[in-house]
Order: structure tokens, then sequence, then C-alpha cells
């Protein structure tokens, strides 16, 4: 009972194993996302990054070992799919706002369908969370107007809107041009302060070093090392890893 | 031209609404009647058939698929036939031409719609539906709340289209004596006798305008709705641009 809360993992990975084909793209997963915790997950294109973290919803089955979310087995047949679903925050990479929906539309379709909450009550949360990602003055906008920064920064609210216990972030930023990156990560770092549990896939260091708890660095399907951001970034352990940060930075 | 001008002073009413107020409608009214309700009551049955196509399920994929390669694969006048016989047979009870050429078309327009439906949900990016499901929308939320409503909207053309040819099937159904516009058309050249290239040129004049103004509809609502998303995909980049200081004045100054 006295145990602090961030030592209780929220995301158990357990020697996950998942094939395209002949492709092994999880090879052997095992690790922890603790509660509260930010996990920045980095690693070469192909590594099974995005893979990985679209298992956790079941955006992509698993042909083994087990997933479990605040205890339960998320692969399970019995699992109440949506439900589990609508309670975890998930944010693509290209935003998939819904085109034909308004900003507040988009934000509040989750809230009214699946939880069944009043329209008038779904509506004044969406502005508070467009007020949160500093968008309160495009409630009635559509997405086909706003800049890639602010789609995502609603993307972001949307998943917000089902007061998820964790987010999830599948290189939230790699579809935008370099000057909105900076728009995005701040509503990132923000709700990392605020104590979200997130997991995120992402290329941005800095953010990294700033506000991850832990990096996973993959490859080839395998989780190669992991650390706390300095010690990954000053002195990594493989030499995959070292590779991997000197062609980053030559970039 | 006098000819063409006279039979339209004496038959006018007749291609228009057949003996109507006086006996039944006919002409023009029922065919246009005819198309309407072939394509509205087939239009359900089209996505239902999608859907079931898409499945996941081969318990409901594979009767799709039959349903829509037999009714592709064989002409539209022998599903007339066929219903035509065999509706009475299954119903124990005689059905009129005007029914038996509706459900006909009500069949035969579902297996295509049901393949312009299709295309229509497939030519959403699949990040769409990804993101339906992620907030937990389940597979029937997903398709009424977010793919079907941009679907569709993304089809009208195609189901403009489509009214175009089923206007022009119905007019097979002269072969069961549906009093519709080739059926009120024929009547007339019986009655005259001498005129048959006069009859059949107003025939295929009335055709022509219907189709053609509703094929360029077709083509109009087209432009406007390729424009439309142009249009979002433009106010983005200029929104986006708007953020950065722009270069292009400094060089060339």
């Amino acid at each position: 009972m006295t145990m602090s809360s961030s030592s209780t993992p929220l995301i158990a990975f357990d020697l996950v194993n998942k094939w395209y084909g002949d492709f092994h793209a999880l090879d052997d997963i095992s690790a922890e996302v603790r509660k509260g915790e930010v996990v920045v997950v980095c690693g070469p294109s192909g590594s099974g990054k995005s893979t990985l973290i679209r298992t956790v919803n079941r955006l992509e089955n698993i042909q083994g070992g087990t997933i479990r979310f605040d205890g339960n087995d998320v692969h399970a047949p019995s699992i109440d799919l949506n439900r589990f679903r609508s309670q975890v925050g998930f944010v693509f990479q290209s935003f998939n706002l819904f085109p034909h929906l308004s900003v507040a539309q988009n934000i509040m379709l989750g809230p009214v369908t699946v939880r069944k909450h009043k329209r008038a009550q779904a509506r004044t949360r969406a502005l508070e969370l467009l007020e949160r990602v500093g968008l309160a003055s495009k409630a009635d906008a559509f997405p086909g107007q706003l800049s890639g920064g602010q789609q995502q920064r609603v993307a972001i609210a949307r998943a917000l809107a089902m007061d998820p216990p964790a987010m999830l972030f599948d290189e939230p930023t790699s579809a935008l041009d370099p000057e909105m990156v900076g728009e995005v990560l701040q509503v990132m770092k923000s709700l990392a302060r605020d104590g979200m549990t997130m997991m995120c896939v992402t290329h941005e260091m800095n953010f990294a070093r700033e506000v991850a708890d832990r990096v996973w660095f993959m490859d080839q399907g395998r989780i190669v090392e992991t650390g706390p951001p300095d010690e990954f970034f000053s002195k990594p352990r493989s030499e995959r890893a070292r590779k991997f940060l000197a062609d980053l930075r030559s970039h | 031209m006098d000819s063409i001008l006279s039979i339209l002073r004496e038959y006018g009413v007749l291609l228009l609404v057949g003996q109507y107020p006086n006996g039944p409608l006919g002409g023009l009214a029922i065919t246009l009647l005819l198309s309407v309700l072939g394509l509205a009551l087939a239009f359900p049955l089209g996505v239902a058939i999608a859907l079931a196509r898409m499945s996941a399920f081969a318990c409901l994929r594979f009767p799709a698929l039959a349903v829509i390669y037999v009714v592709r694969g064989v002409p539209l006048v022998m599903f007339i036939f066929w219903v035509y016989f065999f509706v009475p047979v299954l119903t124990g009870r005689t059905v009129s031409g005007f029914t038996t050429m509706v459900v006909t078309l009500v069949i035969y327009q579902a297996a295509y719609l049901a393949e312009i439906v299709r295309a229509g949900i497939e030519g959403l990016p699949s990040g769409q539906a990804e993101a339906a499901r992620a907030i937990g929308l389940n597979y029937r939320q997903a398709m009424t709340k977010v793919v079907l409503p941009q679907a569709l909207y993304n089809m009208v053309p195609a189901l403009v289209s489509q009214f175009v040819s089923t206007i022009k099937e119905t007019s097979l159904g002269y072969v069961i004596s549906v009093n519709e516009l080739t059926f009120a058309a024929n009547q007339i050249n019986s009655s005259l006798m001498t005129q048959p290239f006069q009859v059949y040129f107003v025939l295929a004049a009335i055709y022509f305008c219907l189709c053609f103004s509703l094929t360029r509809l077709a083509r109009w609502l087209e432009r406007r709705i390729a424009a439309r998303r142009e249009g979002d995909a433009a106010a983005a980049r200029a929104t986006a641009s708007a953020a950065i200081p722009s270069v292009a004045p400094q060089q060339a100054a």
C-alpha cells in the first residue's frame, strides 16, 4: 500500500513477438512503462518502434507474448476492445482528424458517442482542452483550414477528451514542417509535466533529453538498450546506438 | 420538322404523364419514378452489400461477392424476365409490370452501387477508420460517424452517373409493357403508323436532354468537390506559410 505509484507498471510488454510473413517485426520485447513515466522509443526506421506502440491499443495484433495495460491482457479475446481503446489516447503521425467535422466536433465525437456525454457538457470540455493546446479560437474551424501543427494539437486534444490514463504518440512531429514541430512538442511537454504517462515514438532528441524518464532504443525488432536520457545520449552502451546517434547528429 | 412539332403538340402530354389524370400515370413521369425508386431503394442495399463484401467474415463476403458477380455478368433484360416470371410464383399472386421493374432495378443497381460504395470507402485514407477505432468507436459507429459520411460525399458524382444509367435502363420496362416513356412513344408510333423516324427522334431527344444535363451536373459536382478539397489544402498551406518569415521579398529587393 505504501508502494510509490511510480513503480507500478501501467503498460507491460512480456516476450512480445510479431511477424509480417517472414519478417520478424517484434522480437521478444519485454519492457514496462510505469505510471507517470515518460518513455521515448527511438531507433532507425524499420526497427519496429511504430509497430510496438500500435500493439498497445491493438491497432496491430501480436503473435506471441502478452501486453498488459493496468493489469489487463490487451490481446485477450475477452477484453472489451472498444471500451479499452477509449481509455488510451493515441496520436498519429498523420493527425487523422475527421475532415468533415469541425474542430470541436472532432473532440466531442468520442465523449458523445462512446461515453454518452451530453453535447453541451462535451462541448464545454472540448473548449477547455482547446484552451489547453492553445487553439481556443479554432473551435468551429474545419481541419482543412488549420496548419499541420494546429491539426496535431487538435488531435492531442481529441485524445485527451477521453481522459486517458496514458497517451501514446506515434511520431507526432514527423509529418510537420520544421517550424511547427515546437508548438506540438510544447503541448507534449506540458502534458508530461502534469504527470501524464506517455510513450512516444519520436526522433526529437531534445524532447527526449528534456522530458523523458527513460529512452528505449530499438533496432531490428528488439529493444537493444534502455536507460535515462542523459546516460543514453552521452554514453550509449551498444555499438548500434552509438552509430544511430552519430547518424542523427550528422543531419 | 412540322411533323415533329405536331407530334409534340398532340402527344406531348402523353409522353410526359401518360393518360393521367384520366387514366394511369405513364410516360416520362413513370420513367423518372422508376429511376428514383430503383436507385433510392437500391442504395441502402448497395451499402449493405459493400460492407459485406469488405467484411472480415467469409460468410458475409462470399454471398456479397456472388451477388455482385452474378448481377454484373447477366444482362438486365434477363433479370427482368426472371423477376417477371418468378416473383409471382414466389409470392403466389400477380405482380404489376411497374413492381417487377422496381424489384429488378433495385437488385441490379444494388450490385453496381455496392462497387461504387466500396471504391468510396477504400478511397479514404486508412487513418480515418483507425483514428475512429482508436478513440473507442465500435465498427458501426466508426462507419456511420466517420467513414460513410466522407465516402458518400465523395461518391455523389458517381451516384448521379448511376442515376443516368438507371434512367436509360428503365426503357427496358417496355418488354414487359411497363407504361414508361419508351412504351408511350411506341404507342404513338403504332397509332400514327407512318412517322417512326419523327416519333423515335422525339423519344431520343427527351432521353438525351435529361441524361446529358444530369451528366453535366455530375461533372460540375465532381469539380466542385475537387475544388473544395483543393481549397482546404490551399487554406492550410496559406496558414502554414504565414507562420514562416517570408524570404522571397528580401531576395527580390
